[in-house]
């Protein structure tokens, strides 16, 4: 944990604060009316997937023969696990170069990326026609393994349950340490050694796997070959893939602290969006140039530039990247909260829609059908996403995942239950009175 | 067979070598799996750009110039596979399929232009490519190219992901969607049906013209180029369709019209199946690339780990305030 300095306000905005540690939501109701609404939504969702568990996938999706794969897949899957990849990008930033003032905005990346690759990984389990053969991940002698597939489905599930989970376990045992007994505290007194002892190793596996499976989910559509355009059928595409994750981590993160500090009317940290905002542009223009290059090498450019209806797409798709990545090389932009919002919004759109397009509009069989989403097929997809950010309001508002000032942390947790139970009775250990602090886990 | 089984023993292998190897140097069970699964890879190219069909490669030729379109191979087809009749179109009279579905295997669709008077017929069902890309992609192999070359798909080890019908550049594998227990229909060749008890599929066997007949790769290969050297100007192209697409497939065609009209489409020579992992068969090549990769990220986290740790002490001890991982 490095403390960092207050940035200098320039331009009379306010910016100016420091982020030392997560901080729970302590304020405000819980249960508002936007977040009630989110429930429903994931509430039909989920009731729909439960129906859909009976009954065949036909009159559930317009999904066809052609179009095999729908937007649970292109969509849940593709698009969201890149916004959910924050974890990666960030904790590669923070672990192996060494950025520590990102250390302190992890948690929000973590959680947001465990939600997604949940959610997604719902979305896939109700995708699947036959998910009761899925028990062969089990044995190793029946996988393919030149299978990008296989890859995938082995080491997200992999991925979400055991190296996510654990990178968030400190959230968990912490809030156990702060809210539980004596009992359990002696308990985690001495888990806590094991978990940090085993976390430099853990880690290793949590940003080399997602780099195998969110490459893998480019080469994926190495075989779908000449049914793809010739745009976005490369050899590259793994890469271009594995690059278009680490964008949107970037920029979902940014997006999110700031949209989440917005609603709780929180202070910012110049300093850490910055350098957050530096990395995405950085990583805006790796992606650009092997884009570019990859156009120039297969000799694609004139189609590229054919101002018909696929290469508007892509003009709009690589605008939207180009857009962030020159404005943020500006320090004033950097630094300009409603600049920087904009900006990191427009990345994490031209990253979706690099990685939406070449399953869905991209992908043209010669057999001429048409694929729309059905209502069913809609309802769950939000109904995934709303699911998802329930949780994240959930999560931010009873365990310490907001990045916020050391000294605004009193270990007042909101406790589980209603919430008109939580006014009544006041949390445990108030910090006023000068209680030494013992070390969290 | 042969290649199959050669690479499933290599797998069982390598799984003992493969997972010792790596639980000492990785972290955690899973880890050791992985390496197992991608250290499979044998040492033979597994796609080769251009895969060479065995000797014992059978093969279907149809020859579109013979075809009168009495369609005799449709309900051969569906007999032999146990198919139910497609009667939606007709009111429940009879087998009117649109297209390949879940109920059609095997079909005769008629090509017409409106402007000339160009007419001919296509056969569609599995080309059994050389080197198939759905059995590259299924993920537990139920999809498998048997011995004699017939891919044939395996209900117990499907999940329904629908890769195969992604990557099949013809298009041909077809999910059961009105189906709660949904399968994967395609033709075999017969394989469970006829081949094994030597006998020819039922399409070929059905056919009262002999437009489309069965034999070795190698022979109707031959064939059919006879045929284009007796009489060039009737064949499109004076080439056999199948020879080399997407690495060669084990149906062969011979059309009097443009093939991309009838709907086979324009492929290049090379495997899809080589196209896509030529590659990532290198870097996960006994999982190397991911070894290498974590030894070198294991390095900078322990180092920079270590740096955290010290620092976390001492803000602890300045400020009073816990840290948080």
């Amino acid at each position: 944990m490095t403390t960092t300095e207050p940035t200098a306000d320039k331009r009379g905005t306010t910016l100016i604060n420091h982020w030392q540690c997560g901080v729970p939501v302590t304020q405000g109701p819980v249960l508002t009316p936007f977040l009630l609404l989110l429930i429903g939504i994931a509430a039909l969702g989920l009731a729909l997937a439960a129906i859909r568990f009976f009954s065949p996938l036909g009159p559930f999706s317009g999904m066809n023969d052609v179009y095999a794969w729908g937007i649970w897949k292109t969509f849940n899957v593709m698009t969201l696990t890149a916004l959910g990849s924050g974890p990666l990008a960030l904790g590669m930033a923070a672990w192996v170069f060494n950025r520590q003032k990102l250390h302190v905005v992890m948690r929000t990346a973590l959680v947001s990326g465990f939600l997604f690759y949940a959610t997604g990984l719902i979305a896939l389990g109700f995708d699947v026609g036959r998910p009761w053969n899925f028990y062969s991940a089990l044995m190793p002698w029946r996988w393919n393994s030149e299978s990008a597939m296989l890859e995938i489905s082995i080491c997200m599930p992999l991925y979400c349950a055991v190296f996510l989970s654990f990178e968030i376990l400190p959230l968990i045992l912490e809030r156990v340490y702060y809210t539980g007994n004596e009992r359990a505290r002696v308990i985690l007194c001495r888990v806590a050694p094991m978990v940090r002892k085993a976390y430099p190793f853990v880690i290793v596996g949590a940003y080399v796997i997602p780099l195998m499976h969110q490459s893998s989910l480019g080469g994926l559509l190495l075989l779908a070959g000449t049914k793809m355009n010739p745009l976005w059928q490369s050899p590259v595409l793994p890469l271009l893939y594995l690059v278009a994750a680490a964008l949107c981590g970037f920029a979902f993160t940014i997006l999110l602290l700031m949209i989440v500090c917005l609603r709780y009317s929180r202070d910012l940290d110049a300093g850490i969006l910055a350098e957050l905002a530096n990395l995405l542009s950085g990583v805006c223009f790796v992606f650009l140039a092997v884009r570019l290059s990859d156009l120039i090498w297969r000799e694609q450019l004139r189609t590229a530039f054919a101002f018909d209806r696929m290469s508007l797409l892509f003009l709009v798709e690589s605008g939207l990247i180009l857009i962030p990545a020159l404005a943020l090389r500006f320090q004033r932009i950097r630094e300009t909260p409603r600049a920087l919002l904009n900006m990191s919004a427009l990345a994490c759109l031209g990253g979706m829609l690099y990685r939406f397009i070449p399953t869905s509009i991209a992908y043209m069989p010669a057999r001429s059908t048409a694929y729309f989403p059905s209502a069913p097929e809609l309802v769950m997809a939000a109904g995934y996403i709303a699911l998802g950010s329930v949780a994240f309001v959930l999560v931010i508002n009873y365990f310490a995942v907001l990045p916020g000032e050391a000294s605004a942390w009193n270990h007042t947790f909101r406790p589980f239950g209603w919430p008109r139970k939580a006014a009544e009775s006041s949390p445990v250990m108030p910090d006023a009175t000068g209680v030494t602090l013992e070390r969290g886990i | 067979m042969s290649v199959a089984l050669r690479r499933r023993q290599a797998f069982k292998v390598m799984i003992g070598l493969g997972g010792t190897a790596a639980s000492a140097m990785l972290p955690g069970p899973a880890q050791a799996e992985r390496t197992a699964a991608r250290s499979a890879e044998s040492t033979t190219e597994e796609h080769p750009a251009h895969p060479v069909a065995p000797p014992d490669a059978i093969a279907m030729l149809y020859d579109n110039t013979i075809c009168t379109g009495c369609k005799a191979c449709m309900p051969a087809c569906n007999e032999a596979n146990s198919l139910p009749t497609d009667t939606l179109l007709s009111g429940g009279i009879w087998d009117m399929p649109l297209g390949l579905n879940a109920k059609t295997k095997n079909i005769v669709e008629p090509y017409q232009d409106p402007q000339t008077d160009e007419f001919a017929f296509v056969k569609k069902q599995c080309m059994h490519c050389l080197d198939p890309a759905c059995v590259t992609g299924c993920l537990f192999g139920a999809l498998v190219k048997q011995d004699l070359g017939a891919v044939t798909w395996n209900s117990s080890l499907c999940i329904g992901c629908r890769y195969c019908e992604v990557a099949c550049p013809f298009e041909v594998p077809q999910f059961q969607w009105q189906n709660w227990n949904p399968k994967i229909v395609k033709c075999e060749f017969c394989y469970d049906q006829r081949l094994k008890e030597d006998l020819q599929p039922a399409c070929t066997a059905a056919c009262p013209t002999g437009t489309v007949i069965f034999g070795k790769r190698s022979d109707l290969l031959a064939q059919a180029k006879e045929r284009i050297s007796t009489a060039p100007d009737k064949y499109f192209e004076k080439r056999v369709y199948g020879e080399y697409e997407a690495g060669g497939t084990q149906v062969l065609y011979l059309s009097s019209v443009s093939l991309q009209k009838i709907g086979l489409p324009k492929l290049g020579s090379t495997s899809i199946g080589h196209y896509a992992t030529k590659v990532t068969s290198v870097i996960y090549k006994w999982l190397v690339g991911p070894v290498v990769v974590a030894g070198i990220f294991g390095f900078f986290i322990r180092r920079n780990w270590d740096r955290h740790e010290s620092e976390r002490l001492e803000h602890e001890e300045k400020t009073g305030y816990p840290d948080q991982l």
